[in-house]
């Protein structure tokens, strides 16, 4: 098997593997809400498990909220922090390549009579800085909801620049940062960063799926997305999971022991294929400044769902946004709004990478590739 | 007093001599249809086929909601008219009375705004005391009684109380309608070329209303067309299976055909030779499994593929009837009964048609006999029918889980 689609998800690591087994035992299973010994232990875990995390993250204890998702994550830092600072503006000013989880937000927002403003993005999925200086003198912006890695074409963010253009022009206004495809790939210092809300997913970085985590910066207050039991200061309710903390905690501390080596096996995998790719006549949707963990690419004359099924033939895992269908063909919003051809769209794949893939299964892919094109080639 | 399925029989009731091999078939389909309901007696008395459970107990004929889902099987056995759900107990008129009052209570319940009502009577048992116009009389007067708030309407009632005096008393309300046809297996097998589409569940549909057990063959072509494509015909075979009972479905592994037509044919020619060769496999696969027609969903000038030079070439290929149950059909009745037997949705899924890759742009509409002759020369067809034959799945679809 050759699994390209780490973007979507990875598996989990056979260290978070061990510590999930280790963490399903008995004296480690109490409600951390508990006042019984049982409770108080698993209360004290679950701190030191969110202090650990908050440090490998750069941020403060008290900054990290655990999550069930990403997905989770975002609707709490952007239909939280508006519903809890109306006085703070009516605009918010984004993308149209951001992940659903945001775009879902925003037009949910816009239904309760917010201003949505989506910047231009440019062909390498940067948006437009002086159209977002202009929008932000403007006054009255709550929000900015930005991506720090698209998760189809592994483009990066200009984050700095928005942090020092926010400064400069609108200091009120906050930022949101979706990092879910950044996490374990760039190296993060959410202090640093001056982004005020920042969500992560567990299961993108070989944790297992269930477990999110949103960093709100001390000072910034957003109303919670789901009431209860008044757990993790009233911020999120329910029953705190210590075996997901532990296995998230687990796999972030993993990812950033091997972080330089991920990126260099990354690269060189990207590389190679660019390479291969180019001289097969495809076309590379990615831009060259991209993380070298996302490689979006179109292959000519095999449409997206084809060639993925013709991939998986070879037990070869691959990701499309583009699918067949009779009525209506379904191409990738995010590779449009760059400024991809229809046609070229329609026929895009991701093959996103892992610390755990080989230059060996970028070369069996490169053979298998070959193959198809021999086997299956149709051109009209 | 406990709770019985009454069904009414139609077309077959016409029948003469041969009546009784109708009836037979008739009561096994819905033995089949209706297994996983429990242990169930199924009689039958003139055009009556009553169905009750052997035990009491029965969750499927507790209340009127509970029952919906096995007389919506019941409607699913072709021959069937309409099913009523009917109070059975026993007694004189005194027990009418308060069976019907007990029913009036629960059904105005369920149904607040019943204003009006009519009492309607059936009297098989000849030796009850009062004759029907008394019954209704008498039943009538003390319905208004005891609820007040209705009157009679004999022309347009909100609802008709049902009564019928057998050896047993029975009152019910309302019915299901189910879709007519004849006993399915009162007449030969057919193989059903089933597609993604609308069009072929409704075509097999059609032709097991007249009785036909059906198999059917799909032709699946991945990778060009996905796995979800083949489960998606998997649940439009089961849809038809709840009409025409059991099937099997023949799944034809079909990319290397595809692949060598294409590369072997003229491309405006593919979607012809393509078919007269499916037709061929289906003929095939119909000999060896009893069939004695193919059933295809062609509506005359739907597409290019289905005008009659294009259906002309294909047909020429097989000996079998092809019927074609929707020939003279618009495309939005096909899409009512598509609704109406449930495949609609399941149809416009969107999976299938990515080995539309393999239909030229422009294909030929309106096909000579010589370009069929030329389209054909470079390929050996007869290796291809045959790969397709020894190329096949399959599998058993039940009209039940």
């Amino acid at each position: 098997m050759i699994y390209f689609d780490n973007s979507a998800t990875t598996f989990p690591s056979d260290r978070v593997r061990s510590v999930i087994t280790e963490y399903l035992n008995d004296e480690v299973s109490g409600n951390p809400g508990s006042l019984h010994t049982l409770g108080v232990k698993a209360d004290k875990l679950y701190n030191e498990c969110r202090a650990n995390i908050a440090k490998l993250l750069g941020a403060s204890s008290d900054e990290i909220l655990f999550t069930s998702c990403a997905t989770e994550s975002a609707n709490t830092a952007i239909r939280g922090y508006v519903s809890r600072n109306k006085r703070s503006g009516n605009k918010i000013i984004s993308t149209k390549t951001e992940h659903k989880a945001t775009l879902e937000c925003l037009e949910y927002l816009k239904a309760q009579g917010c201003e949505i403003v989506y910047l231009p993005v440019d062909g390498r999925g940067k948006p437009d800085l002086s159209v977002l200086e202009e929008e932000l003198s403007g006054g009255d912006t709550a929000l900015l909801c930005f991506t720090m890695v698209n998760n189809e074409t592994g483009a990066v963010l200009p984050l700095s620049e928005i942090v020092e253009l926010r400064n400069r022009v609108s200091r009120n206004t906050k930022i949101y940062l979706d990092a879910v495809q950044a996490l374990g790939k760039i190296g993060i210092d959410l202090h640093k960063t001056g982004v005020d809300m920042c969500s992560f997913s567990g299961h993108k970085i070989h944790s297992v799926k269930g477990n999110g985590i949103l960093y709100i910066k001390s000072g910034v207050n957003v109303d919670p997305l789901i009431l209860g039991g008044g757990q993790q200061k009233g911020l999120r309710s329910g029953t705190q999971s210590l075996v997901l903390a532990k296995a998230f905690e687990e796999a972030l501390s993993e990812a950033c022991e091997d972080i330089e080596e991920a990126n260099k096996v990354a690269s060189g995998i990207n590389d190679y294929l660019r390479e291969e790719l180019k001289a097969r006549k495809a076309v590379i949707l990615s831009p060259d400044d991209a993380i070298p963990f996302v490689l979006n690419v179109s292959f000519s004359s095999f449409e997206s769902e084809t060639m993925l099924h013709c991939l998986e033939m070879y037990e070869v895992y691959v990701s499309t946004v583009s699918a067949c269908s009779s009525k209506a063909k379904k191409v990738s919003y995010v590779l449009l709004e760059c400024g991809v051809d229809r046609k070229i769209a329609s026929n895009a794949v991701r093959l996103s990478f892992s610390r755990y893939n080989t230059m060996e299964e970028a070369r069996e892919f490169i053979k298998i590739l070959d193959e198809i094109y021999d086997k299956y080639l149709i051109i009209h | 007093m406990s709770n019985i399925l009454l069904a009414r029989m139609g077309e077959i009731t016409l029948k003469g001599l041969n009546r009784g091999s109708f009836e037979i078939q008739l009561k096994s389909n819905l033995k089949y249809r209706l297994k996983k309901f429990g242990d169930l007696k199924i009689y039958q008395t003139q055009s009556r086929i009553w169905i009750e459970p052997k035990d009491e107990s029965n969750p499927y004929f507790a209340t009127e909601s509970d029952a919906k889902e096995i007389m919506k099987a019941v409607t699913q056995v072709f021959g069937i008219v309409s099913v009523s759900l009917a109070r059975k107990f026993e007694g004189g008129f005194d027990e009418v009375v308060e069976n019907a009052k007990a029913y009036v209570t629960e059904l105005l319940a369920n149904n607040p705004d019943y204003k009006t009502f009519k009492v309607d009577s059936k009297r098989g048992n000849k030796a009850f005391p009062m004759n029907s116009p008394e019954i209704c009389a008498e039943l009538g007067y003390q319905i208004l009684e005891n609820f007040p708030q209705l009157t009679v309407n004999v022309k347009k009632p909100d609802f008709i109380l049902n009564v019928e005096i057998r050896d047993y008393n029975y009152i019910y309300s309302g019915k299901m309608m189910a879709h007519r046809g004849l006993p399915v297996g009162t007449s030969g097998k057919g193989m059903l070329l089933l597609s993604g589409g609308i069009d072929s569940p409704v075509a097999g549909f059609m032709m097991a209303s007249r009785g036909m057990p059906l198999d059917a063959v799909y032709f699946h072509s991945y990778p060009y067309t996905s796995e979800q494509a083949m489960d998606k015909v998997k649940d439009l075979a089961k849809i038809v299976a709840g009409f025409s009972g059991r099937m099997t479905l023949h799944v034809v592994n079909f990319t290397q055909i595809q692949l060598d037509m294409y590369k072997n044919s003229p491309q405006d020619m593919l979607t012809i030779t393509m078919r007269r060769v499916m037709f061929q496999i289906a003929e095939r696969l119909a000999e060896k499994n009893n069939c004695k027609c193919l059933i295809t969903g062609e509506s005359l000038g739907q597409v290019a593929s289905q005008t009659l030079e294009a259906i002309q070439a294909t047909n020429a290929v097989c000996k079998m009837p092809v019927l074609r149950p929707l020939i003279g059909m618009d495309k939005q009745a096909t899409c009512d009964i598509s609704r109406q037997i449930g495949a609609f949705e399941t149809s416009i899924l969107p999976y299938e048609d990515c080995c539309t890759i393999f239909v030229a742009k422009h294909p030929k509409t309106h096909p000579h006999p010589e370009d069929v002759i030329e389209a054909e020369k470079n390929l050996d067809i007869e290796a291809m029918v045959e790969a397709g034959v020894n190329g096949t799945e399959d599998i058993i679809i039940e009209a039940f889980d």
